[in-house]
């Protein structure tokens, strides 16, 4: 080592032969890229037990010999496809639960179809939800269901909740869910009710589109597109990175349109009147009021969560009336705390050992 | 091994970390302004209007040609994804009368399910 420098000229030779390598590698896994399909995630062995236009509930076939009462019901993100949860073998929260031996269903979205533009929070709340809890009951034979809720599907899960006290829910858990909607500031510019129109939006385009969505979500952290780019040239070399790389790029391609109502529900009542926050939300003319939660919740929440920060999510342990309940929060980003290596050692484990003294 | 703080390839990465880094903080600063707003809106909104007429435009010139229009592609394909739902329901509607029947069966459906026994392994005395 030069102590003046603090460079180890023996280990220069060494260093550029490494990337004499890699930058050949790179050119030959770069041709691979363009060529090749990409990974399929979402491949653990599934039945779609239930299916009506947006909605889609599917069964993981379980992987135990042996498995908890209650089932799993995992309610995704009306933005983003199931199949986060489920990337690959071994990346896969999915098929982890299922090898700890729980029996998992989820309620997973495709792009609502034109004439469901009309679909509102309403219809979620009061019709999908408890629609796949019926099914998944009478698949199970069992009365009681415990739920995961990721993002926005974690909003619809305790507002569904906080209407149905009386209902099958045991135990609720909800990754990164916004509860006060000022504290989204970038949405909140996007959507300044002085100039965003969203009637005038809604009812010239219907469903609001993927593009506009993932636009809105780019913005977030504009420059994150085009370095991922970059590292993605860099790291070209390394299979595994660009595995990952692909599905995580597929997944983010794979955001889905907006049901019209919905949306503007969305933006009136939460973004603008931040209802649930307020204790003044309403589904189908019912008050929705998070203090009606009673059942055992655990909230987890990313440290470095970009799209719902923690001032927005940290109301939600606050203003339930459960006395069993716990907020944890973890390393992490809005996705990579659910997926990734991240979620590897933190979330799941933590997930387990939460849900399995409380399914039996 | 060269040390993390003289390795340029880890300069050059901590470099890009750290432009990334500002970027994101100089554009979030700039999208907090009203001004933002309006002008990002304003543009949407015309976006949004001109789509409109367009499409409203090319479904009439649809007609006349003849041809049908994306609407009414749509509207087909979910007429087949309406039938493709309904063979689902049947599919499993099947396959729980086959689990019910308990008939010999190869596939999923007529395997049976786990027991519903499971215990955490802190209460069954296992390690956690």
């Amino acid at each position: 080592m030069n102590a003046t420098t603090g460079l180890d000229f023996a280990s220069i030779p060494e260093r550029i032969q490494t990337e004499v390598q890699r930058a050949i590698q790179r050119s030959i896994k770069g041709v691979e890229y363009i060529a090749s399909s990409g990974p399929m995630p979402g491949a653990t062995p599934k039945d779609t037990i239930l299916s009506r236009g947006t909605m889609q509930l599917y069964h993981y076939r379980p992987m135990a010999d042996e498995i908890y009462r209650i089932p799993i019901l995992i309610v995704m993100a009306t933005t983003n496809r199931g199949y986060i949860l489920d990337l690959a073998p071994g990346q896969s929260m999915v098929e982890f639960l299922l090898k700890r031996g729980y029996d998992v269903y989820m309620l997973d979205w495709t792009a609502p179809k034109p004439e469901e533009k009309h679909l509102r929070l309403d219809d979620y709340v009061l019709g999908f939800i408890p629609e796949c809890i019926r099914a998944v009951q009478n698949d199970t034979g069992e009365t009681d269901i415990n739920i995961i809720g990721y993002c926005a599907g974690g909003m619809l899960s305790a507002l569904y909740a906080s209407l149905f006290t009386d209902g099958p829910l045991k135990n609720l858990v909800c990754f990164t869910t916004p509860i006060d909607f000022t504290q989204m500031k970038l949405f909140q510019n996007f959507s300044d009710r002085r100039y965003f129109d969203v009637d005038r939006l809604v009812d010239s385009i219907g469903n609001v589109p993927a593009e506009m969505i993932v636009t809105s979500f780019d913005m977030l952290r504009p420059a994150a597109r085009a370095m991922g780019q970059v590292q993605l040239w860099e790291n070209i070399w390394n299979d595994e990175y660009v595995k990952s790389y692909r599905m995580m790029d597929k997944w983010g391609a794979d955001t889905l349109p907006l049901a019209g109502e919905y949306f503007r529900q969305m933006t009136k009542d939460l973004m603008w009147d931040n209802k649930i926050f307020n204790d003044t939300m309403t589904v189908g003319g019912r008050k929705a009021v998070l203090a009606n939660i009673e059942v055992p919740i655990l909230h987890v929440v990313a440290e470095h969560d970009h799209i719902v920060p923690y001032e927005a999510s940290k109301h939600l342990i606050a203003k339930v009336g459960s006395a069993d309940k716990e907020e944890v929060m973890l390393k992490g980003g809005h996705v990579s705390l659910a997926a990734g290596a991240n979620a590897v050692k933190r979330l799941w484990p933590k997930l387990d050992s939460w849900l399995g003294e409380r399914s039996v | 091994m060269t040390s993390k703080g003289s390795d340029p390839a880890e300069m050059w990465r901590t470099m890009l970390g750290e432009m990334e880094k500002g970027f994101n903080a100089f554009a979030t600063q700039t999208m907090t302004s009203p001004e933002f707003s309006r002008a990002m809106n304003q543009a949407g909104g015309v976006a949004a209007g001109t789509q409109k007429q367009f499409a409203d435009m090319m479904e009439k010139y649809l007609v006349s040609m003849n041809l049908p229009s994306r609407a009414q592609m749509i509207n087909m394909g979910e007429r087949l994804q309406a039938i493709e739902a309904q063979l689902h329901e049947i599919k499993s509607l099947l396959h729980r009368l086959q689990h019910n029947s308990a008939a010999s069966d190869d596939g999923y459906a007529g395997t049976p399910r786990p027991p519903r026994t499971k215990r955490p392994p802190s209460s069954s005395g296992g390690p956690k």
